[in-house]
């Protein structure tokens, strides 16, 4: 008869643990010690041991790794106390409390640091005391909206709907937004291995540096979100249609599990989703939201305890008003790709690149930094796109493409979207252009992609009369010539140049060997018969895509990985989501889906708190 | 044989009743002339002229503050100013799908330097003439 082994060796690991239980030691401490001597050898313990002498160790220690690696290399005021005092990467440093953290931070500065504390960062000042004098007004709500673009409005109206008195503060004269497309998954008809397998497929698109829990929360959420938009815009007169799975063939199955989509599309072109969000501000102004237009908030309310307690913004005229809100702050400000030197600090490779959208000085990042929050490890996302110089169908199609100085540049099986990667320096500034010749429609008719005809062409040519379909009439950059030069002039780039690049071109298409850059033969086809045709894409950025580290519920965590009680960030602004170096398009309509689905979701969570 | 000193003298007081009347008509053009319009003359000068003072635009504490546009709109109305340029060819600046009315008049308008075309960084068409 077998007997029940006991525990009696005298194994390392027994009588570790037996001297753990006697001196009554957390778990964490001696997990750390561990850990450290096992993995680290180098480390100087003794110093090690010293430091966390000093903390209260938490119970509450397994902080998720994503999070613990940005509260390690990402930007926060008390980062770079961490690097030094630390030595080895953080582990377990959750006992320490949100207020001791902040309390710790001496100082006589009035900047942000780099996360190692080497560089002052003078594009993050720390907020002016406004002085009472200059507070015109003081209003309360229980939830204060800064930012009425694709996350704020949804988010206001959201909370509306759950009871709550919002105020939305936007520095615009309107609501603002952009793009089209937004999309969620429909759970109801979706096997859940393909959410799993859809978030594995995203996770690698984003270099793997996203949060996976976050990617699943939208996917859990953004079929009902999505379909809540398009119902509630509608509500307010917006032109939106459900596209389903339209847009979204190549992510229908995913390693063979099937998935469904509920795709709001705002459309089409000049209208889009700026209309639709304004649209969908008129159903929360009904709903009792209240917006103060051209009123940016400048700092945050934060208590003694470190609890956001409202925010100030200013009028018009230049006083201030003060906003409490008494549930929660809910920044939706949008991403920082108007403010210089938080670019050139964050995303180096955009500093030649124009910019689509206005005024986005990264207001929020400012606020939510000083509150105590953390800015994601730099390596931030951007989202560089021309989709409306020529056919958005034919953005990716790898014909020749040359550069302003006449030149072949790139294998063109780059797909546009990551095409500004080879366009960074200022003598490209993201210019190049996609050439083709009359026979395009046979030649490239096996290609990925969806192509226009050239009646259809003449829509996106702005020397073609007569009104145009589903475009920016002021952004569309296609032409035809009736000779190389002329198309060269058209297409402002080198005549003389892009006449021996095309002739270059055409003795590579002719061997069937692309040996300059590899294209594959089944991409080479000749550019020989007039007319000659050229899209001048003039990739921009739409957005950057990181931000500010929050938990599943929005809520924005500091340095030691707990919640900034009263703060909330939805949107571009939140972080985790992204991550790689280009904004990823496996999911057609993530970015406004996303939008959408962390504004409605944190809307009605913060409504219902205390409730 | 020189001139007769009358006859030089003459000369010389003509030579220079034509120096005094040339000058007299330069001066007399830049004093009595109508300003002209467009972005041949900088806007501080175009106010100046219209006898709008210093003090009126800035009103700010700070004098060197910039001055916001609600000063601007004490005059210059954005519903009205959008009406008056709503003909304009490729198409009205003063109501636009980003700003609407209430496009920020600094951002293209500037006093004491010469006035920027904003909107041509994105928009290479929309060759506007910005006084």
């Amino acid at each position: 008869m077998a007997s029940v082994r006991q525990r009696t060796d005298k194994t390392p690991a027994f009588l570790l643990e037996s001297l753990r239980r006697a001196l009554q030691v957390p778990d964490t401490w001696w997990t750390l010690r561990e850990v450290t001597r096992v993995k680290f050898p180098h480390t100087q313990l003794h110093v090690r041991d010293r430091a966390m002498d000093k903390r209260q160790v938490g119970s509450d220690a397994q902080l998720d790794p994503y999070v613990q690696h940005v509260i390690t290399h990402g930007l926060s005021r008390r980062s770079f106390f961490t690097q030094a005092a630390g030595g080895v990467a953080a582990l377990g440093l959750s006992g320490m409390s949100a207020a001791a953290g902040l309390a710790g931070i001496a100082g006589g500065t009035n900047f942000a640091r780099s996360s190692d504390g080497g560089a002052i960062l003078d594009f993050l000042p720390a907020p002016k005391v406004i002085p009472d004098g200059d507070i015109k007004d003081t209003k309360s709500f229980d939830i204060v909206v800064v930012g009425a673009g694709a996350s704020g409005v949804p988010a206001a109206l959201s909370a509306a709907q759950s009871g709550a008195k919002v105020a939305v503060v936007q520095k615009h004269p309107m609501p603002v937004s952009q793009g089209n497309t937004g999309t969620g998954i429909d759970l109801a008809t979706t096997d859940k291995a393909g959410i799993a397998a859809l978030i594995a497929l995203v996770m690698r698109d984003n270099q793997n540096r996203s949060n996976p829990a976050l990617l699943e929360e939208w996917a859990l959420n953004s079929g009902e979100a999505v379909r809540w938009i398009i119902e509630h815009a509608r509500q307010g007169g917006a032109r939106v249609i459900d596209q389903g799975n339209e847009q979204q063939g190549a992510i229908h199955k995913v390693n063979g599990y099937t998935l469904n989509y509920v795709t709001s599309y705002f459309g089409p072109k000049p209208y889009n989703t700026g209309d639709g969000i304004i649209a969908l501000a008129k159903v929360a102004k009904k709903a009792g939201v209240q917006f103060f237009y051209r009123t940016p908030a400048t700092q945050l309310l934060q208590n003694s305890a470190g609890e956001i307690t409202g925010v100030i913004a200013q009028n018009a005229d230049g006083s201030y008003t003060k906003f409490y809100a008494k549930k929660g702050v809910i920044l939706a400000s949008g991403d920082y790709q108007s403010n210089q030197a938080m670019c050139d600090y964050f995303l180096p490779d955009i500093k030649h690149l124009g910019r689509k959208q206005l005024d986005r000085t990264g207001d929020g990042f400012a606020m939510a930094y000083w509150a105590g929050g953390v800015i994601e490890p730099i390596g931030h996302t951007k989202m560089v796109h021309d989709f409306d110089a020529g056919p958005p169908s034919m953005c990716d199609m790898p014909f020749l493409n040359v550069n302003r100085a006449g030149q072949r540049f790139v294998n063109e099986t780059v797909g546009m979207s990551e095409m500004n990667n080879y366009l960074r320096e200022a003598k490209d500034a993201g210019h190049y252009a996609q050439v083709f010749d009359a026979n395009y429609m046979t030649q490239a008719a096996t290609w990925p992609g969806h192509l226009i005809p050239p009646e259809g062409l003449k829509n996106y040519m702005p020397e073609e009369p007569g009104p145009k379909v589903d475009v920016f009439p002021s952004l569309t950059n296609t032409y035809a010539a009736a000779t190389l030069a002329e198309l060269a002039v058209k297409l402002t780039v080198d005549p003389v140049a892009f006449v021996a690049t095309v002739k270059r071109y055409n003795t590579l298409v002719a061997s069937g060997n692309d040996a300059d850059f590899g294209k594959p033969a089944d991409r080479l086809i000749p550019i020989e018969k007039a007319p000659f045709y050229g899209i001048h894409r003039h990739v921009c950025v739409s957005a950057i895509c990181s931000g500010m580290l929050v938990d599943l519920h929005h809520n924005a965590l500091n340095a030691v990985g707990a919640p900034i009680k009263g703060l909330y960030i939805v949107g571009n602004l939140g972080g985790g989501f992204y991550g790689g170096v280009d904004y990823p398009l496996t999911v057609y309509g993530m970015s406004l889906g996303r939008c959408y689905t962390s504004g409605y979701v944190t809307g009605r969570y913060v409504a219902r708190l205390g409730a | 044989m020189k001139a007769p000193r009358i006859i030089n003298a003459l000369r010389y007081l003509m030579f220079a009743g034509l120096l005094v009347i040339a000058a007299a008509s330069l001066v007399g053009v830049a004093r009595t002339e109508t300003p002209p319009r467009g972005p041949e003359r900088q806007l501080d000068q175009v106010h100046s002229l219209a006898g709008v003072k210093c003090a009126s635009c800035h009103v700010a504490a700070a004098r060197s503050a910039p001055v916001r546009m609600e000063t601007c709109q004490t005059c210059h109305a954005s519903a009205a100013l959008a009406s008056k340029t709503a003909e304009f060819k490729p198409t009205n600046p003063h109501n636009n799908p980003h700003y609407g009315t209430e496009t920020d008049c600094n951002l293209c308008h500037h006093q004491h330097q010469a006035s920027v075309n904003d909107c041509s960084g994105c928009h290479t068409r929309f060759d506007f003439k910005v006084p």
